[in-house]
């Protein structure tokens, strides 16, 4: 299908924001994060603004391994997303609901059934973000010593996958056909068992639910390094993206539809989202102003942890803040791109752990008024190499009200942006439906 | 204090009757339409019910093709935590209990499963314990039978024990979320578990705090001597098969018994036999539903059920209107198996008859309302049970008609509250909310 003329907007909807001091900032909700009624609040401001989806990250373990830095956090208190999601299906009716499940520490025949059921309960509204985990101590939670490999990762996610589309093809579409009269529930010739046996997993099937409203639901995948492209390209529909300049993104867009033509996939079947953390004020000044008060309100043992979460292992609790970056760093088995890019900024900018730290806070932040930001969208959006935004707000409810109220319209009226409207999240993103897929037997 | 009534709402929402799909009343596609299943909810919450409890299987069991392609309840429905998760947004008092594995989950995202739903409904979750029993469960999870019977309880307990250590990650008020310090939460009370053990190795804590209840309310229906060991030890709703007063009676009392000498009290542990009503303004009308009903369960069907609960045998193999044969012990449920056998001898059913009864489930009562609660108030009174799972053959029909005629003569006479006593499933039920494990 073609790729969509306007703009598409998820949520990553966190709690009390998505910036790591954002529950402090006046005016924000500290008790946020465990508040299911503020949840609804936002995802009903945001579905009359028209966002196609929520979004909802997860890790398998508190989100930081260092007390001293995580009890000034809220990163250790956070709903489980499958159960957060579904309530908000009762109380939403059209925005898609996407939630995070890793591939690591997971059954496949559970995350196929959790999904299936959450898009049927929402009538077609269900998006799975695909993750494989690596930060530390989520593998120590699942009596594993580390976690897996960079490569054996992402095998198994594959597998994973694989394995989950076939189970939510276990019926086909019209297999349930419920006919009273005969007392037939379902045609056997319409369900297939899977019977699949492979290098991780051994699951027969079938599923025990119906084919999802939306056949599949909508797959979500965020893979930047080498053997994440490749699978984003496999399997992803949406993909998160976090660029560091527009250019970055048309080379990234250039790659990935060369990738998708070599495997046999339609370019205008998978939608590119890069991350974008408004700061949105009456004027540019008081934008400003915010943010400088977000990176005052971050205490210096959060701000260490912040370089050494993004960096992998490395131990900077002894180090000087306001000194340049150590030379000595040791690699690790995270995520290597995110911190190959890191450190070459950091030593080409000749950037104090504090000034890094503040960066990674802040990163991919579009701050101004409601016209700077959106002229900011546009920019990027003109390029041709970005489908929509996944934002992530960095205190909650005020700029969620505020990109609502104020950009969007902005947005509207130029011409890029339509509010969503669609009833399942495969519509408002205008991706194909996948027929069900047929089994040797 | 007096003693009240309670009452859990077991329900699919095809019905629990393997015919119930069919009932002309009932909408086809009740398995998943959600917006259905809520007008049935908030029917149960207006009439106070304590719960709703959804059972599961994860995976379609081994049964013949000819029985499982007339049959709603086990190839299609929702997830019981996704379902649960969603009814809580829409209802205020109802305790939402789900049936979660412990054959195949892994006990962090269970612990969190069910924390969130905790959370989510300020305080309403219950988790059933339940072990795997179908070889078609196991082969979704990478194995190729289920464990034997003995090993799956072992791993039960073991599951339990880091599921409630990992609820306690963190002190009740461990969350300051100061914003003029910064301080978030106090690190002084923050626990790891640290749990090594025989079938897991788990570090915690947990990423969510201490849940409104404490903890979820523990569910448990262990019939058999291991499933009695486990549910007298951990069990707070007990469920229990007992098919008439007698056997409810010793069972009740035998729960309690273990209860106290584990160190419990009797109070800690509410007992809830089954009950499948069909009831009616008249008996003669109550027995025309009843009627109705068994006429649409295809007899290749009642077969396929009874074969299922003694352990998968084929039953074709033998006369039909001959007396059902002895069998090796079932690795499945070994206490509905003798509970079987018992039934075919003292009243010397054919396995065709037996067939006929399969889809009735458990304790099946055609009468009227009066009836129902003459019932109810017996087996209360005489130390069978603190409470009932209601369990619903076909929808909406049995439940509107329970809820608007046996539940206010349940009220009139005393029996059964007219408000929720609270908000949590916990003042609910009357059940205490468990102080944190102290520290090892």
């Amino acid at each position: 299908m073609p790729r969509p003329q306007t703009l598409q907007f998820g949520a990553l909807l966190y709690g009390s924001g998505g910036h790591i001091a954002g529950w402090r900032y006046p005016g924000a909700r500290p008790d946020g994060q465990l508040d299911f009624d503020f949840y609804a609040e936002v995802a009903q401001t945001l579905e009359r603004g028209g966002f196609n989806t929520i979004f909802i990250a997860d890790v398998v373990s508190i989100w930081g391994h260092q007390l001293d830095s995580l009890h000034r956090t809220a990163r250790s208190d956070f709903f489980e997303p499958l159960t957060l999601l579904s309530a908000l299906s009762a109380v939403t009716s059209r925005i898609g609901l996407v939630a995070t499940a890793t591939t690591s520490y997971n059954e496949p025949y559970t995350i196929a059934r959790k999904f299936a059921s959450l898009d049927h309960i929402s009538s077609g509204r269900a998006g799975w973000n695909v993750v494989t985990s690596v930060v530390p101590l989520e593998a120590a939670n699942f009596g594993r010593v580390e976690h897996y490999g960079h490569t054996e990762r992402y095998e198994r996610a594959a597998e994973f996958v694989d394995i989950v589309t076939g189970l939510w093809d276990s019926y086909t579409d019209d297999a349930v056909i419920r006919d009273k009269e005969s007392g037939i529930y379902f045609r056997q010739d319409g369900r297939q068992k899977l019977d699949h046996r492979g290098t991780h997993f051994r699951v027969d099937g079938p599923l025990n639910v119906s084919r999802p409203p939306q056949g599949h639901p909508v797959i979500f995948q965020a893979g930047a390094s080498e053997t994440g492209r490749a699978f984003a390209a496999k399997y992803g529909e949406v993909l998160f993206t976090a660029p560091t300049s527009i250019a970055a993104a048309v080379t990234y867009r250039e790659q990935l539809d060369e990738a998708l033509r070599e495997i046999g996939r339609d370019p205008g079947d998978v939608r590119v989202w890069p991350i974008l953390s408004p700061i949105i004020a009456d004027t540019d000044d008081e934008a400003a102003q915010i943010s400088a008060t977000l990176g005052s309100l971050i205490h210096d043992d959060v701000l260490r942890r912040l370089v050494q979460d993004n960096l992998g292992d490395d131990d900077l609790s002894e180090a000087d803040l306001d000194a340049p970056l150590p030379e000595a760093l040791t690699s690790t088995n995270r995520s290597q791109s995110r911190r190959d890019g890191i450190l070459a900024v950091a030593r080409a900018e000749n950037l104090t752990l504090r000034q890094l730290a503040v960066r990674f806070a802040s990163s991919n932040s579009a701050v101004g008024s409601a016209t700077t930001v959106a002229d900011h969208i546009q920019r990027w959006f003109d390029s041709g190499a970005i489908d929509g935004f996944n934002v992530s707000f960095p205190y909650l409810p005020d700029q969620a009200d505020r990109f609502v109220n104020e950009v969007l319209p902005i947005l509207a009226e130029r011409g890029i942006f339509e509010p969503a409207t669609a009833s399942t999240l495969r519509e408002s993103l205008g991706l194909p439906r996948p027929a069900g897929r047929v089994f040797q037997s | 204090m007096t003693r009240k009534l309670h009452l859990n709402a077991l329900f699919h929402p095809s019905g629990e009757h393997l015919a119930g799909w069919r009932h002309p009343d009932a909408p086809a596609d009740a398995a998943t339409n959600f917006a259905y299943l809520r007008a049935l909810v908030e029917k149960l919450e207006a009439a106070k019910f304590d719960a709703l409890f959804i059972a599961d299987l994860v995976g379609v069991p081994d049964s013949k093709p000819a029985v499982l392609e007339r049959v709603a309840v086990v190839n299609d429905g929702f997830e019981p935590t996704t379902l649960l998760a969603a009814v809580s947004a829409f209802t205020t008092n109802i305790g939402l209990i789900a049936t979660a594995s412990s054959s195949y989950s892994e006990p962090y995202s269970l612990a969190r499963t069910f924390a969130s739903l905790d959370h989510l409904s300020k305080g309403r979750a219950g988790w059933n314990l339940v072990t795997s029993l179908n070889d078609s469960e196991a082969r979704n999870y990478g194995l190729d039978d289920h464990p034997l019977h003995g090993d799956r309880y072992a791993r039960a307990e073991e599951f339990h024990d880091v599921v409630s250590g990992l609820w306690d990650s963190f002190g009740d008020d461990a969350f300051v979320r100061d914003s003029a310090s910064g301080r978030y939460f106090d690190p002084a009370q923050l626990r790891s578990l640290n749990h090594r053990g025989e079938h897991f190795t788990v570090a915690g804590p947990l990423n969510i705090p201490r849940s409104p209840q404490g903890r979820p309310v523990i569910a448990q229906a262990g019939a058999s001597e291991a499933g009695r060991a486990l549910a007298s030890r951990i069990g707070e709703v007990i469920f229990s098969g007992a098919r008439d007063i007698h056997s409810a009676k010793e069972y009740y009392s035998d729960l309690k018994r273990r209860a106290v000498e584990l160190g419990r009290s009797e109070s800690d542990l509410l007992v809830f036999p089954g009950l499948t009503p069909i009831v009616a303004p008249t008996l003669a009308e109550a027995e025309d539903q009843f009627e109705a009903l068994e006429s649409l369960l295809h007899p290749v069907v009642g077969l396929g059920d009874l074969e299922y609960w003694l352990g998968g045998v084929d039953l074709t193999q033998f006369d039909l209107d001959g007396p059902l044969p002895e069998l090796p012990v079932s690795n499945k449920s070994i206490s509905t198996q003798q509970g079987i056998y018992q039934r075919a001898r003292e009243r010397n059913l054919s396995i065709r008859d037996f067939a006929r009864e399969a889809g009735r489930g458990d304790s099946i009562i055609v009468g009227t309302a009066s009836d129902i609660a003459d019932h109810i108030e017996e087996w209360f009174i005489e130390g069978a049970a603190d409470g009932f799972n209601v369990v619903f053959p076909f929808l909406p029909t049995t439940l509107h008609s329970f809820a608007d005629l046996v539940v206010p003569e349940l009220q009139r006479r005393g029996l059964f509250r007219t408000e929720y006593e609270g908000t949590t499933l916990r003042e609910n039920l009357g059940l205490t909310r468990p102080e944190r494990r102290a520290a090892a």
